[in-house]
């Protein structure tokens, strides 16, 4: 039907609307309004993504000229595959609505093989794809660089983003990349010559064109036609390519030194930490390549891999890697560290030196995106704390709001299990975790929750290893006997892929029974169950030098003390984590917190807000025996016949309703910023 | 049963309730609790079954009994198995009283292995004794969905048409061991138009929602022992026949009772036909029902005619179904706020307290909440009709 949000006219698909849905498009008519970028949690299962679309389209219709197109970006294929059904039933419905043809546009670019650099996507209104087209310099180049100006940017599922901006700024050297790099080297070395031979005028014309500079690349961002690549600052192109560098011959020969250096560099027995102006001291002491020819490497490589003419880029992808990071080292000196291992921490033996080029800055990497777009907006299920994003990303958000879902009935469970039956506290504290009694009271509550959850269980353990060592000592304890009794039982491995592959797999076993249980460690790729259990409190590894490095520029550079931000990572891990026992509103599911720390203020506090609603004081350290009876009782509860018609006019609305003056009250209670 | 009900003691229910209950009166107008869904789920029951509509009267019923490890819980009092059969025993007395030309079987589930405990019979003695035996035995093992299915299948499969096939499961279990592929078992249930409903003791199953939505039954979950008595009960109305069923007429012979004196020379005492496959019952006696058809004798109706495979009904039994097909009309219902008049129950004279009264279209007499469904669950004719009628 047709709805009326702040004075503009919005197409939704469907009948019923959830009145946080309507709370929602009205923050975000109000960000879209002050060409501002806006920061909104909305719970799962709640229809995030038909609001935005609904929303964004009909401003499209309304103000052509002022947001002339939507740039959606997801994480994975399946939820960009959704958005894009999402996006179809829209379209369907408008083009019933007014019977004209619909001159909308949409694109929709997923995986490699549905790769699409077709200038169409210049004319496209809707454009939905991946993070990475946007925020890795080195895919962004491609795709997204010719968007315009007045576009609306939704980042959706935006939990990781600053994960996400930092792997797309980080650079891993291994033995292997420089081995591969050199065979990379050698071919472009072998093909330099044969070309030489055949046709010289071909290297001439590069050479003339570099001397030129890139100055056309500068002409363009003058023009503002394109999103600037962070990777290409702003002062390289006012230059023209140094002479070092500018010839195919001597471009290669510099390369081949540099690779020695890295070479040099890797052969340690010691950790080693710098920062890029230490880095690019030595590397100036030791080989004499100085910071200028450097900068330049990746628009040169790119510049000899058009010349000469090389189909087949993924073959260069080693010797691509190595220049960006030559790229990157030279012209950040804040922001970004090197650290240099010996050997993994867990295999002290074995040496597999490792070059970290670590990006500390998430900022550094989104800020084209802040800077060129007039809207972005950032929205996710779980985005609590919402202060800190803007903080870590570096941005001024005109609307920050986080949206409670309006129940029909209490239909999530969330309970915080602090103690076993023996009253031994739990926690995956690190001075206790492998402690026998500790380990013992995680079994056996897993053990009775899976004597009265039906259907599936998922496990979080807090990594990977923990998980190994619980199960192991389960295994030898009989727990494991006892539980495989009632669930089966099916364990992540380390490999994503893999695991939805094994999953696939056992579907037919799963679907028919879905009597299971998961261990895993990281937030799932599929969502059966009815409860989630997370054991202890997801922090990361803090004793990894990337990390602490991490930490140390958060809190010089943005006052964000060490242990917020752990936190904060901690919490939000979990809460994508037990955010995955519901997937809508007539669904339900428990949510298990099995350490005492989760009752502390500073945690359940950066909880979103609509699962801390349901979190009350009965529900704080409980014991197993305590969490069974509540579990019982709320799944007897939840499996009472819930009609639509229960729902109507507490949590689904029809228009009549909608319009009502008390609902509107209390939809204004909804959103809270 | 006329215990008061078992949502009433709280101190059983276990301690966390009361904070429950606490809660839910806070949060305010914005979320109904569960126990009001409850209720209006009830009041819609009363709504539903009040439509034009053509009634299965002939059931034959599978009651499938888990009794799998699970069953040993002491969440129902003493155990879950225990109580569940001393409900059964009430349902199955309920069963035929409400459906005198029904049949009922049993089967338990347990260790893998689904076992027929009575065969589809009419006669309500034999299935109660056998229901008494089971109470002692163990409850061992995972339950099969899909044997106990499978079995009831087998035998309900060669039924006419035209009756009514259903298949009651009380699942306590959250697990089930099946050899095969339980949705292909679905499909030819479908397909062979039985209807499978099921009650869950301890919680929603997937397996089972689909199982009852595919077969079009109806899936509930117990909340506790009183509220179990309840969507047991349900079962006991029969339900609307498929369209696609046949018609046909039976024959069905309603034998006078022949009651002999002692006194009476001539009467002679002789054995009822139904003894001939019991054993251990004294069998002789003197007057009984005899078929009109071949002159068998039988002690007890409803019953088929061993004989000649007659339909034995009494005229009141078969009366007594007759409220499924002409229910009484339900009542209106208004908001207290908005009710004037004396605020007392007509049934029970009673204060009226709740949220809304009820009031009958034809004699305008009002009643509770409690009454209302009294009337039309047990009673089906209003007290209040009733007394005009007599006075008129």
């Amino acid at each position: 039907f047709r709805l009326n949000i702040d004075g503009l006219l919005v197409c939704f698909p469907y009948d019923y609307i959830y009145p946080e849905q309507y709370s929602y498009m009205l923050e975000l008519k109000r960000t879209l309004d002050a060409k501002g970028h806006g920061v909104l949690e909305m719970p799962s299962g709640t229809g995030k993504t038909i609001s935005l679309l609904s929303l964004i389209v009909a401003y499209q219709k309304a103000y052509p000229l002022e947001v002339t197109k939507l740039i959606y970006c997801s994480r994975t294929v399946p939820e960009i595959e959704k958005v894009v059904e999402e996006l179809k039933k829209l379209m369907d419905y408008y083009t019933k609505q007014t019977e004209a043809k619909n001159d909308f546009l949409a694109l929709a670019l997923s995986s490699r093989k549905n790769l699409c650099i077709h200038p169409e996507i210049l004319h496209a209104n809707i454009v939905v794809y991946s993070y990475n087209y946007l925020l890795d310099p080195k895919i962004a180049d491609l795709v997204s660089k010719e968007l315009a100006k007045k576009s609306v940017v939704v980042f959706d599922e935006a939990h990781n983003i600053d994960n996400v901006c930092i792997d797309s700024m980080s650079v891993n050297i291994t033995r292997r990349t420089l081995d591969r790099c050199q065979t990379n080297v050698e071919t472009l070395q072998n093909t330099i010559s044969r070309i030489k031979e055949t046709d010289a005028a071909k290297l001439q014309e590069e050479y003339r064109r570099l001397v030129e500079g890139l100055t056309e690349a500068n002409v363009a961002r003058e023009t503002d036609m394109y999103l600037s690549n962070p990777v290409l600052p702003d002062e390289i192109l006012q230059e023209a390519v140094p002479g070092s560098i500018r010839t195919a011959e001597h471009f290669v020969g510099f390369m081949k030194r540099f690779l020695e250096y890295l070479k040099a560099r890797l052969r340690i027995h010691h950790v080693v930490q710098e920062s890029t102006p230490q880095f690019l001291k030595d590397i100036y002491e030791k080989v004499c390549i100085d910071r200028k020819p450097l900068r330049f490497c990746a628009e040169r490589l790119r510049s000899l891999l058009r010349t000469l003419e090389i189909a087949d880029i993924a073959d260069f992808s080693a010797i691509t890697l190595i220049s960006h990071f030559a790229t990157l080292v030279s012209t950040y000196n804040k922001g970004f560290t090197i650290i240099i291992e010996p050997f993994e921490d867990r295999t002290p033996t074995i040496a597999n030196p490792v070059l970290h080029f670590s990006c500390m800055d998430p900022s550094i990497a989104i800020k084209p995106v802040f800077g060129r777009f007039q809207s972005v907006i950032i929205t996710s299920g779980t985005l609590s704390p919402l202060d800190i994003y803007p903080r870590i990303l570096d941005f001024r958000p005109v609307t920050v709001a986080s949206f409670t879902m309006t129940l029909a009935r209490t239909c999530l469970c969330p309970l915080i299990v602090g103690r076993g039956n023996d009253q031994v506290a739990m926690t995956s504290k690190f001075e206790t975790r492998e402690d026998f009694a500790v380990i013992r009271n995680y079994g056996n509550l897993l053990l009775e929750m899976s004597a009265i959850v039906p259907d599936g269980i998922v496990a979080f353990f807090t990594s990977y290893i923990y998980m190994e060592n619980i199960v192991a000592s389960w295994y030898e304890q009989g727990i494991l006997e006892n539980i495989q009794r009632n669930k089966l039982i099916f364990i992540e491995t380390q490999d994503a892929a893999e695991t939805s592959m094994a999953l696939m797999l056992n579907k037919n076993k799963i679907s028919c029974k879905r009597l299971f249980i998961s261990f895993s460690f990281q937030p799932p790729v599929h969502h059966y169950g009815r409860a989630v259990i997370v054991f202890g409190v997801p922090y990361v590894y803090t004793q990894s030098r990337i990390l602490k490095a991490r930490l140390e520029y958060l809190r010089d550079q943005f006052q964000i003390r060490e242990n917020d931000f752990l936190t904060f990572d901690a919490m939000r891990h979990a809460a994508q984590c037990v955010g995955r026992a519901i997937r809508g509103k007539t669904d339900y599911g428990l949510m298990i917190f099995a350490d005492k720390r989760y009752a502390r203020a500073d945690k359940r506090g950066k909880l979103p807000r609509w699962i801390q609603e349901h979190l009350t004081d009965g529900s704080l350290n409980l014991t197993i025996d305590e969490t069974v009876q509540l579990g019982k009782h709320f799944l007897r509860q939840m499996a009472q016949p819930f009609r639509q018609e229960d729902q109507l006019g507490l949590s689904l609305l029809t228009l009549e309703q909608l319009q009502s003056e008390d609902m509107l009250q209390k939809i204004a209670q909804i959103a809270q910023a | 049963m006329d215990e008061e009900p078992e949502r009433a003691k709280r101190w059983e229910g276990g301690y966390e309730r009361t904070w429950e209950v606490l809660k839910e009166d806070e949060s305010g107008s914005l979320k109904a609790t569960v126990e009001d869904i409850l209720f209006q789920a009830k009041r819609k029951r009363v709504f539903e079954g009040h439509g034009q509509v053509r009634l299965g009267m002939m059931r034959h019923l599978f009651v499938i009994i888990d009794s799998s490890r699970s069953m040993e819980d002491q969440d129902l009092k003493p155990n879950r198995l225990t109580s569940t059969l001393k409900l059964m025993e009430f349902f199955v007395e309920e069963y035929f009283d409400q459906n005198p030309i029904s049949q009922i079987g049993i089967i338990t589930t347990k260790n893998k292995r689904a076992e027929k405990l009575t065969d589809l019979a009419g006669n309500p003695k034999k299935h109660l004794a056998a229901l008494k035996k089971v109470v002692d035995s163990t409850c061992v093992g995972e339950p099969s969905l899909y044997n106990s299915l499978n079995v009831a299948m087998q035998t309900l499969k060669h039924m006419p048409a035209h009756t009514s096939k259903e298949i009651l499961v009380i699942f306590s279990s959250l697990t089930t061991c099946d050899p095969a592929n339980i949705y292909e078992l679905i499909k030819t249930l479908n397909a062979l138009k039985i209807r499978v409903s099921v009650i869950g003791l301890s919680a929603e199953v997937r397996v089972c929602t689909i199982l009852t939505r595919e077969t079009g039954g109806s899936y509930n979950v117990i909340l506790d022992e009183s509220h179990f008595k309840e969507l047991l009960m349900l079962h006991v109305k029969p339900p609307p026949a498929s369209s696609s069923s046949e018609c046909s007429l039976i024959r069905m012979g309603f034998p006078q009772h022949v009651i002999a004196s002692m006194s009476d020379q001539d009467a002679k005492p002789s054995f009822s036909m139904s003894h001939l496959d019991s054993t251990g019952e004294p069998g002789l006696t003197l007057g009984g029902y005899y078929c009109p058809q071949c002159r068998a004798k039988y002690t007890e109706l409803p019953v088929e005619c061993k004989v000649c495979g007659l339909t034995l009904v009494s005229a009141p039994h078969l009366a007594r179904s007759f409220h499924h097909l002409f229910p009484l009309e339900a009542f209106q219902e208004t908001p207290l706020e908005e009710y004037e008049g004396e605020r007392f129950c007509e049934a029970c004279q009673g204060e009226l307290k709740d949220k809304s009264v009820f009031t009958c279209l034809a004699c305008k007499k009002v009643f509770c909440v409690e009454c209302d469904l009294f009337i039309h669950d047990t009673l089906h004719c209003c007290p209040g009709c009733m007394q005009t009628d007599r006075t008129s």
